[in-house]
C-alpha cells in the first residue's frame, strides 16, 4: 500500500526548495484562509491559487487525481443530498424531488474549498520527507512526546502493515473467507486485532530497551539543527503566501458585507 | 555424479505410462512490480512422497516460490498444477499447507485447541470430525499437552509445532516449510528433525540449516537468481564445494 | 466518520482546534504528571500504529463492509496516551489517504478524543465486577467501544445538524440527519461488541495490558550510566 507520499519529496521544485518550517505556516494559514471563504466570487480566484502551486511543485497530476478519489467519495454522497435537501428556491423539480439553488450553490461552495484545501495539503506534505515535517513541526514548538510518537508509530507503520498482511495471508491459506456477517466472522477479525496489539505491546517494549540502553530519555536537546537555515527567498515566500491569505479574508468579508461590489 | 539441472522437458501429463505428477510447475516468471524479474522460466516436478529441501543465498527467490505454489501471488507467465488441478491463485487450495518462518504470523486464536480446530472449520466440517482432525494433528506434533494454553505465550519450539499441527489439520498433500529450524534450540530442533523423517507427506523445505536438509530430504534444489542450478541427491549437490561457493553457500559440516 | 475539510465553516474548525488543544495539552499534563512518562512513549507508539492498521480490516456487514474505528478500545487501553494517539493517528490519515482533514484536525481529534477518554472511565467499571471476571470485562468492553462510538457519532451530528445552512423545510433536513444518524446504531452495536471480543482476548492472552492504562511499570529498570566509564557522559546527567 503506497502509504505516503514519500516518493516524490525528493523531486525539485520551487515548493521543494521552500524550508520547511516557511512552508508550514504559510501553506497551512493558507489553508485555512481558504476555509474561510464563503462568498462564491472568491471560488474562481481560490482555484487559480491552487493550480498555480500545484504546477510550481511539479507534482504529477496522476498523484492528485488518485489522492483525490477516495476523500470524493465521500463528497458525492454529500452531493447527491444537500441539492435535494438543502434552500428555498426550486431550480428543478423531479417528480416529488426538487433541487435547490442554495443547494446547489452551497455543494459548489464546498466542493470548490474541500478540492483547494486537500490539494495544498498535498503540495504541502508532498514536497518534503515525512521526517523533515515532523523536525519542522517539532522546531515550532510540537510537544516532544508528540514528535517521538509521531516518529516512532510512523517507523513501524511499515512493519506492523506487514505483521497484518502476513496473519491475513496465513488465514485465507487456511481458508477463511470471512465474507458472510456471523459471529465466527467476527471473532476471527478480532482475534486478529488482539494478536496485533500483543505483538505490538511486545515488540514496543524490545523497542523501549533498545532505545533506553542508546540513551533514550537522557538527551533533551531535539533534531531542530538538522534544518536548512532559512533564507531570504524562503521569507519573501513565506510573506507572499501571508498576504495572499489575508488577501482572501480580507476580500471575503468585504464581498458579503457589501463594501465591494 | 552430475549436478547439472535437469533438461526441462516434462513429460506430457496423462500420457501412458507417465505416473501422474504431485507438483508441476512449468516455465514460471515473476517479478515484484518496479523491480527486475526475480524468478524466470522455472521448471519443477515433485512425485508424491518426495522430501526436496531448497537450498539458496538470501534473495534467491525461496519464499516468493512458495508463495506462488501457494496462489498467494499471481505468476506473471507459466503453469502450476497440483494433481492434476491448475492453482488459480486466490483460491482455497487446502492440498497445498504452508508453515511460516515466523510462526508468531500463523498462530492468533485463544488456545492452541482453536488454532488447529481453524483450518478444518473452514472446510465446513462437523464438530466431530473437526475435534478428531485436532486431536490427531495435535497428538502427531506432540503438542497435545498444550491444548489449552494461549499459543503467544509458548515457547519458539512449541508454536511452531502448533502452527504446523494447525496446517496438517487440513490433510494437506504437500507441506511447505519456509525456514523450519530458525531460532529453535537444539532440543526443539532435534524433536523438529525427527518429526519431519517421520512424516509422510510430500515435503518442500527451504533452509539454511544444511544438516537438516542432509538428514530429512532425499533431493535438494539449488536456486539462485531465480533458476534452479543443482538438482539432486542432497549430498551430491551440497557435496560440490566449487557448485556451493559458485552461489554463496558452503558445504555442510558433515561432508567436508 | 472524519468530516473533511471544506464543509465546516472556519469558525468551527477553529473552535475544534482550539478544544481540542485543551484536550491535548490536559491528557499531556496528566502524562507527565506520571513517574516515568517516557517510558510509555514506545508503547504507545506502536499502538498507534498497530490502531491505525487494525482499522483497515474490514468487517462484513451486509450488504457490504465496514472499517471500524476503534477509538473506544484505544481508550480502553491507552488512557490518557490515547488522545495523542488518536491526533497522531488522524494526522497520518490526513497526510497519508486525504481522510479526514488538516483544517478539521481538530475537530476530527475531540470528537475522537474525548469520547475515548469516557471510553475509558466505563471500562474501568469492570472492577466493580472484579478483575478477573470474564462476564465483567466482556460487559465493561462493550459498554467503551459502544459508548465511545455513541459519543463520537453524537457529536457528528449535533455539528452537521448546526452547520449545514438552514432551509424552508427544516423538518425535513432534521429527519435526514437524524435517519442517518440512527443508522448507525447498528455500526455502535457492532463495535461494543468488537471490543468487547477483543478486550476478552487480551484478558485472556496478556491481561497486565487491561491495566496498562493505569499503574504500569517500565519493562526494564536501567540504572543511571557509570561516569567513570569512557565515553558516557557526566555524573550530573539526569536519570533513566
Amino acid at each position: 500500500m503506497n502509504l505516503t507520499l514519500d516518493a516524490y519529496a525528493h523531486r525539485d521544485s520551487p515548493l521543494h526548495r521552500w524550508e520547511p518550517r516557511c512552508k508550514l505556516v504559510a501553506l497551512l494559514v493558507l489553508l485555512f484562509a481558504f476555509a474561510f471563504v464563503r462568498d462564491l466570487r472568491l471560488l474562481p480566484a481560490m482555484l487559480l491559487v491552487t493550480a498555480g502551486l500545484y504546477a510550481a511543485s511539479r507534482l504529477p497530476a496522476a498523484l492528485l487525481l488518485s489522492r483525490l478519489r477516495y476523500p470524493g467519495m465521500f463528497l458525492l454522497l454529500f452531493a447527491l443530498l444537500v441539492p435535494l435537501l438543502v434552500g428555498s428556491t426550486i431550480l428543478l423539480k423531479i417528480g416529488p424531488l426538487a433541487l435547490y439553488r442554495e443547494g446547489l450553490l452551497f455543494l459548489l461552495l464546498v466542493a470548490t474549498r474541500f478540492g483547494a484545501i486537500l490539494t495544498v495539503s498535498i503540495v504541502l506534505f508532498g514536497t518534503m520527507p515525512f521526517l523533515t515535517s515532523v523536525r519542522a513541526l517539532r522546531a515550532l514548538g510540537l510537544p516532544e512526546i508528540l514528535a517521538d510518537m509521531t516518529l516512532l508509530a510512523y517507523r513501524y507503520l511499515h512493519e506492523l502493515g506487514r505483521d497484518l498482511r502476513m496473519m491475513q495471508t496465513a488465514m485465507r491459506l487456511r481458508g477463511f473467507q470471512g465474507r458472510a456477517f456471523s459471529p465466527r466472522n467476527l471473532r476471527m477479525p478480532a482475534a486478529l486485532v488482539g494478536s496485533l496489539l500483543v505483538r505490538s505491546y511486545a515488540r514496543s517494549e524490545r523497542v523501549y530497551q533498545a532505545m533506553i540502553l542508546r540513551g533514550y530519555g537522557h538527551e533533551s536537546a531535539c533534531c531542530a539543527s538538522t534544518l536548512v537555515p532559512v533564507t531570504r527567498p524562503d521569507l519573501m515566500a513565506l510573506v507572499g503566501t501571508l498576504l495572499v491569505a489575508t488577501g482572501f479574508v480580507v476580500g471575503d468579508v468585504l464581498l458579503r458585507t457589501g463594501a465591494l461590489v | 555424479m552430475s549436478t547439472q539441472p535437469p533438461q526441462p522437458t516434462p513429460a506430457a501429463e496423462g500420457a501412458p505410462g507417465v505416473a501422474p505428477h504431485l507438483l508441476y510447475v512449468t516455465g514460471l516468471s515473476f517479478a515484484y512490480p518496479g523491480r527486475p524479474g526475480l524468478l524466470r522460466d522455472l521448471h519443477l516436478t515433485l512425485q508424491p512422497g518426495e522430501r526436496v529441501g531448497v537450498i539458496g543465498p538470501n534473495g534467491a527467490g525461496k519464499t516468493t516460490l512458495f508463495m506462488l505454489l501457494c496462489g498467494v501471488l499471481t505468476p506473471d507467465s507459466g503453469m502450476i498444477r497440483l494433481l492434476e488441478r491448475p492453482v488459480t491463485p486466490g483460491t482455497f487450495h487446502p492440498e497445498i499447507g504452508m508453515v511460516f518462518q515466523n510462526p508468531d504470523d500463523q498462530l492468533f486464536c485463544l488456545s492452541v485447541w482453536d488454532d488447529v480446530a481453524f483450518g478444518p472449520q473452514n472446510l465446513g466440517l462437523s464438530r466431530a470430525e473437526v475435534a478428531a482432525r485436532v486431536e490427531a494433528a495435535l497428538t502427531t506434533t506432540g503438542v497435545r499437552h498444550l491444548a489449552e494454553r494461549p499459543p503467544q505465550q509458548l515457547s519458539g519450539g512449541e508454536q511452531r509445532m502448533v502452527a504446523i499441527a494447525g496446517v496438517l489439520a487440513l490433510h494437506p498433500r504437500l507441506v511447505i516449510y519456509d525456514e523450519p529450524s530458525a531460532n529453535l534450540d537444539i532440543r526443539s530442533r532435534r524433536r523438529l528433525i525427527q518429526f519431519l523423517q517421520a512424516s509422510p507427506e510430500t515435503l518442500l523445505l527451504a533452509s539454511h540449516d544444511l544438516e537438516l536438509i542432509l538428514e530429512v530430504c532425499d533431493r535438494v534444489l539449488l536456486l539462485d537468481a531465480g533458476q534452479i542450478v543443482g538438482d539432486g541427491r542432497p549430498y551430491v549437490v551440497m557435496g560440490d564445494a566449487a557448485l556451493m561457493a559458485a552461489h554463496g553457500l558452503e558445504r555442510p559440516a558433515t561432508l567436508l | 466518520m472524519h468530516l473533511p475539510d471544506g464543509i465546516l465553516p472556519v469558525t468551527v474548525c477553529a473552535a475544534g482546534y482550539a478544544t481540542g488543544g485543551a484536550l491535548t495539552w490536559y491528557a499531556l499534563r496528566k502524562i507527565n504528571r506520571q513517574a516515568n512518562p517516557r517510558a510509555r512513549v514506545p508503547q504507545a507508539a506502536l499502538l498507534t500504529a498497530a490502531f491505525f492498521v487494525a482499522s483497515w480490516i474490514h468487517i462484513p456487514v451486509p450488504p457490504t463492509s465496514v472499517h471500524l474505528i476503534l477509538n473506544g478500545l484505544l481508550g480502553v487501553l491507552l488512557g490518557y496516551y490515547a488522545v495523542p494517539a488518536i491526533l497522531i493517528g488522524l494526522f497520518f490519515q490526513a497526510v497519508m489517504f486525504q481522510h479526514g482533514g488538516l483544517t478539521t484536525l481538530g475537530v476530527n481529534a475531540t470528537m475522537m478524543g474525548l469520547p475515548a477518554l469516557l471510553a475509558y472511565v466505563l471500562f474501568r467499571l469492570r472492577f466493580l465486577f472484579g478483575r478477573e471476571s470474564r462476564a465483567g470485562t466482556g460487559l465493561a468492553g462493550f459498554l467503551g467501544g459502544a459508548g465511545g462510538l455513541a459519543l463520537a457519532v453524537l457529536i457528528f451530528y449535533g455539528l452537521l445538524v448546526t452547520t449545514i445552512p438552514a432551509t424552508l423545510d427544516i423538518r425535513m433536513e432534521r429527519a435526514a440527519i437524524t435517519a442517518l444518524a440512527l443508522a448507525h446504531i447498528p455500526v455502535v452495536l457492532l463495535e461494543g461488541v468488537f471490543t468487547a471480543l477483543v478486550v476478552l482476548f487480551l484478558q485472556r492472552v496478556r491481561p497486565d495490558l487491561l491495566d496498562g492504562a493505569s499503574g504500569w511499570t517500565p519493562p526494564v529498570p536501567v540504572a543511571a550510566p557509570d561516569p567513570s566509564l569512557p565515553g558516557i557522559r557526566g555524573a550530573d546527567e539526569p536519570h533513566a
